[in-house]
């Protein structure tokens, strides 16, 4: 689903469970957070535990932006709504894609979710696809700041791109009639831009001494590689 | 782990089953993703094979523009 090294899909992996922990059903810049956290040991969990914020306050205080309404609370899984109608979500992806592929089912869900079908039965998204991403701009701007660093795209500088996404307003492509149903069918309130800044604030977390902190490591480990050579 | 939430959800979807028109929207949103994926998927094999417009619009229970509008042009492994 995301590009990158072996440390950044371990990071999304995490992120998922967190969502689905929360009973999100979209995966946006918090989860990253929340991922990076349980990636203990990890060089974004020592970064963020030096200052100050662990995995059991970061999920404490995203339960009370729930509780606040910032985000959604729970909500059932497209497996757990059809399964309410009586269908077997899992047994309708296997046997679809014992018919017809696996590559033919990635054909179809693009089909039915792709923007140029104005009006025709377009679905902002279907049941057998992952949770929709809604931390695209976060990775972006993480994989900016790797390419202007010269390194590869690593958890710490995931985090960069997470911190640098609270100031950077997301593109204007982002508010569209479609990603605006994409998002309120996951239950988002309209405007939602990711809360990780609120999510920082109520943990007492700074987002500009985050960053210094994360360049300082990084330019320790410049530094060090290039002393190395 | 991760299973708390969800299952307090399953519960709760199980209590008030498709009496609640929050499930009850959702899951027919859900199935409506669903049903545009195969539709999608027969649709193209349909026309790999052979079938005409108007054949698959039958089966489908559409006029034929209303399948052509939504399908023409977007054969999977071609146009793309």
């Amino acid at each position: 689903m995301v590009a990158g090294s072996a440390q950044v899909r371990r990071v999304v992996e995490l992120a998922g469970d967190e969502a689905a922990r929360f009973g999100h059903r979209y995966l946006g810049p918090e989860h990253l957070l929340l991922g990076m956290l349980r990636d203990s040991g990890g060089p974004a969990a020592t970064i963020l535990q030096a200052q100050g914020v662990d995995l059991e306050a970061a999920r404490a205080a995203l339960g009370r932006l729930v509780e606040r309404g910032v985000v959604p609370g729970p909500r059932p899984s497209d497996a757990e709504l059809l399964g309410s109608l009586g269908i077997d979500l899992e047994a309708v992806r296997r046997r679809t894609e014992r018919a017809f592929g696996a590559q033919a089912l990635g054909w179809a869900t693009r089909e039915a979710t792709r923007a140029r079908r104005r009006g025709v039965g377009r679905v902002p998204r279907t049941p057998l696809q992952d949770p929709p991403l809604l931390a695209t701009q976060a990775l972006y701007l993480a994989h900016e700041r790797a390419r202007t660093l010269g390194r590869q795209l690593g958890a710490e500088l995931l985090l960069l791109g997470v911190l640098d996404d609270i100031t950077t307003p997301w593109p204007r492509c982002y508010n569209n009639r479609w990603m605006r149903q994409l998002h309120a069918s996951v239950g988002l309130a309209e405007g939602y831009r990711g809360v990780v800044g609120p999510l920082l604030a109520a943990l007492g977390a700074d987002p500009g001494g985050l960053r210094d902190a994360v360049l300082a490591a990084l330019g320790g480990d410049l530094q060090q590689g290039r002393s190395g050579r | 782990m991760g299973e708390t939430a969800s299952d307090e959800v399953r519960a709760v979807a199980e209590a008030t089953g498709s009496q609640d028109p929050e499930v009850g929207l959702a899951a027919v949103a859900a199935l409506r993703g669903l049903v545009e994926v195969l539709e999608a998927l027969q649709v193209e094999r349909a026309r790999a094979k052979g079938w005409s417009w108007p054949q698959v619009a039958a089966r489908l229970g559409v006029s034929k523009q209303a399948v052509h509008k939504k399908y023409a042009g977007r054969r999977f492994g071609l146009g793309r």
